[in-house]
């Protein structure tokens, strides 16, 4: 026998070096899962925010955009508000990032470029939104979808 | 072995999803008879993704040993159709159908491909919706959250 079976000694303190290294794991995810790590939400929450200041913007800047401009700011705002509701109810640790002002963004240099910079940024929004919506928890499959459909559809109002 | 449908809530909402899918593929042929020329493409191409939908949750309940929900042979619709504008109207109708009943789908199952059709469909019938809200004349040309009633 070249292998003599292990003192009991030995066993107990591996098992307990397993149990401490165990323990740090868990503490790790935890910290990463729960507690810092941004919701899943907050990126489409950053996104409707930055689109409904930027239509805003572009509606009061150029006349012309007025009557198109209204509506992506009024639908990106309730999607914010939504998708704010959301994460404030699942995470309330985040809620002082989710409540984080936007600034104002500087009016694009002129009618066709405040139209194409918004056409890409909902087009963006529709293709995020679509590939989370397939692996969010159910409850907010439904959500995500919808949001990404009407960045869908603003985007066409605008090509 | 587990399948999508095995919950009875997903099943009964892929069946109301189906129902939407034949509606819409209905409505696709009324429309035909009714839009312009310009129109003939975007309602081709609309029918064909409905069509396809239709196959593919018409497999989904086969392979799982359910029978899919039939077509009606004719659908009432919400107001007459008599021109472009009605027809558009009425197109508008039916995808709005399509997305809610997608939308309950979303919210019933994890499977991932039924996901990536749900979504690609509540997309689709806001983007095509616009154009047939234009047609029709109706505002919004897009609701804030397509899919819920």
């Amino acid at each position: 026998m070249d292998h003599p079976s292990p003192s009991r000694r030995s066993v107990l303190r591996a098992t307990a070096g397993l149990a401490l290294a165990g323990s740090a794991l868990t503490v790790a995810a935890s910290c990463g899962n729960d507690d810092e790590r941004p919701d899943e939400l907050e990126a489409p929450l950053t996104a409707a925010r930055a689109d409904a200041a930027l239509a805003a913007v572009a509606g009061r800047t150029f006349p012309d955009l007025a009557a198109r401009m209204g509506p992506v700011a009024e639908a990106r705002r309730a999607h914010a508000d939504a998708l704010a509701a959301e994460v404030r109810r699942a995470r309330p640790d985040r809620a002082d990032a989710v409540a984080a002002p936007v600034a104002d963004p500087a009016p694009p240099a002129s009618s066709s470029a405040a139209a194409a910079a918004l056409r890409t940024s909902l087009g963006a929004a529709r293709d995020a939104g679509t590939d989370l919506a397939v692996h969010a928890a159910r409850y907010r499959s439904g959500l995500v979808a919808s949001v990404a459909a009407a960045c869908g559809g603003l985007a066409e109002t605008l090509a | 072995m587990t399948g999508p449908l095995d919950d009875a809530d997903t099943r009964s909402a892929v069946q109301a999803v189906l129902g939407a899918e034949h509606a819409a593929v209905w409505s696709a042929g009324l429309a035909t008879a009714y839009l312009p020329v310009e129109d003939q493409t975007a309602l081709a191409d609309a029918a064909l993704a409905h069509r396809e939908r239709r196959d593919a949750l018409v497999a989904l309940c086969e392979a799982a040993g359910v029978a899919p929900a039939p077509s009606a042979a004719a659908y009432s619709t919400p107001r007459p159709v008599t021109d472009a504008g009605s027809a558009a109207a009425l197109l508008a109708v039916a995808e709005d159908d399509t997305a809610c009943g997608w939308r309950a789908v979303l919210e019933r199952t994890d499977d991932a491909e039924l996901r990536r059709t749900g979504v690609a469909a509540v997309v689709s019938s806001a983007t095509v919706g616009v154009r047939w809200r234009g047609l029709a004349g109706t505002q919004p040309l897009v609701a804030s959250f397509p899919g819920t009633r």
